[in-house]
């Protein structure tokens, strides 16, 4: 809690906080990331399942999304750390905003079982059904982490 | 403002699906994750075609098939599929305050102005990419669309998270 007060008021966050452009462009930035990094994603998560671009092998496909997935990430956390900076002690005791933590938390765990299995489910003639029902779990986490965010604001006003 | 689009606008809001959505504490996130989850599919897709036409991020391509046309070609089902969740989305979220979404500035910049704008570049970058990808050096036109689009989309996103602050304009 401590650590959330002076986070709040050092200077780089109260910068942003005060002004409504560099407030604006962060949040922007926060949400054009989630696309680059979900996107891909959910892509990859449906051609594992045989349902998008089957023509196209998995292997190949990971490796042209998987780049925009890491970018998308890297600043979709760092984004997501300045908004949760700005108002700090106000997300600390906040159980939804926890909870978004924690699915999100979970979906990078299968998203990352996923990337790096990706490549060798492909091999095989036909995907195993263990990489299709992983796919599967991938994709409802990540919507649900989607949907664990929207709640924030939400369910408490907060954010 | 034409009296017979904010009279729409009006009926809209108080079709029983749109109150129900708009009265409801728990029907609202769910409308917003369709939105973002198409939007997730639409940029994701679009995007990762605006940079590999940037050269960004290119694996070097099979003999004959040039890798950005393969992955636009690839991506396109699924491309349009997130625009019509997210269209759809987007309309569920409209309707729940269409009478003051319709008067607000950055609304009407982002559905008026620049969403038909960013629509046509990709149509053309779609159509385009197989020709582009055919010439020995990516020319400089496919680079600039490509960053284009990249720039409108974001300038979407930013008309959209705007509209809180035209409330009362």
């Amino acid at each position: 809690m401590r650590f959330c007060e002076w986070l709040e008021h050092t200077a780089l966050i109260t910068a942003i906080t005060n002004s409504l452009v560099l407030a604006t462009i962060v949040e922007v930035l926060h949400y054009f990331s989630l696309f680059l990094l979900v996107g891909p994603i959910l892509i990859v998560d449906l051609r594992l399942m045989g349902l998008a671009a089957r023509r196209r092998n998995v292997a190949q496909l990971a490796a042209d999304l998987f780049p925009l997935m890491w970018a998308g990430m890297a600043l979709n956390f760092l984004t997501g750390f300045l908004l949760f900076a700005g108002d700090a002690t106000t997300f600390y005791g906040n159980h939804v905003f926890h909870f978004k933590l924690a699915v999100i938390l979970v979906a990078v765990v299968f998203g990352v079982v996923v990337q790096w299995n990706a490549k060798r489910w492909g091999e095989s003639p036909a995907v195993p059904v263990l990489g299709r029902f992983l796919a599967f779990v991938s994709l409802v986490l990540w919507i649900g982490s989607i949907l664990a965010a929207v709640e924030v604001p939400s369910l408490t006003s907060v954010g | 403002m034409h009296s017979s689009l904010f009279h729409f606008c009006q009926w809209l809001q108080n079709t029983r699906w749109a109150l129900a959505i708009s009265g409801s504490t728990w029907a609202y996130p769910y409308v917003q994750m369709i939105h973002f989850t198409g939007l997730s599919l639409w940029v994701g897709t679009s995007v990762a075609v605006d940079l590999r036409l940037l050269g960004i991020g290119r694996k070097r391509a099979a003999p004959g098939q040039s890798a950005a046309v393969g992955l636009s070609d690839a991506l396109f089902v699924w491309n349009w599929i997130g625009f019509l969740i997210a269209v759809t989305g987007g309309f569920m979220l409209f309707a729940t305050a269409a009478s003051t979404f319709i008067v607000n500035s950055a609304f009407r910049l982002k559905v008026g102005v620049l969403l038909p704008l960013a629509l046509i570049l990709h149509i053309v970058i779609q159509r385009k990419a197989p020709i582009w990808n055919q010439a020995a050096e990516r020319p400089l036109v496919a680079q600039i669309a490509g960053l284009g689009e990249i720039l409108f989309w974001f300038a979407i996103a930013t008309a959209a998270a705007s509209i809180p602050y035209f409330e009362h304009i």
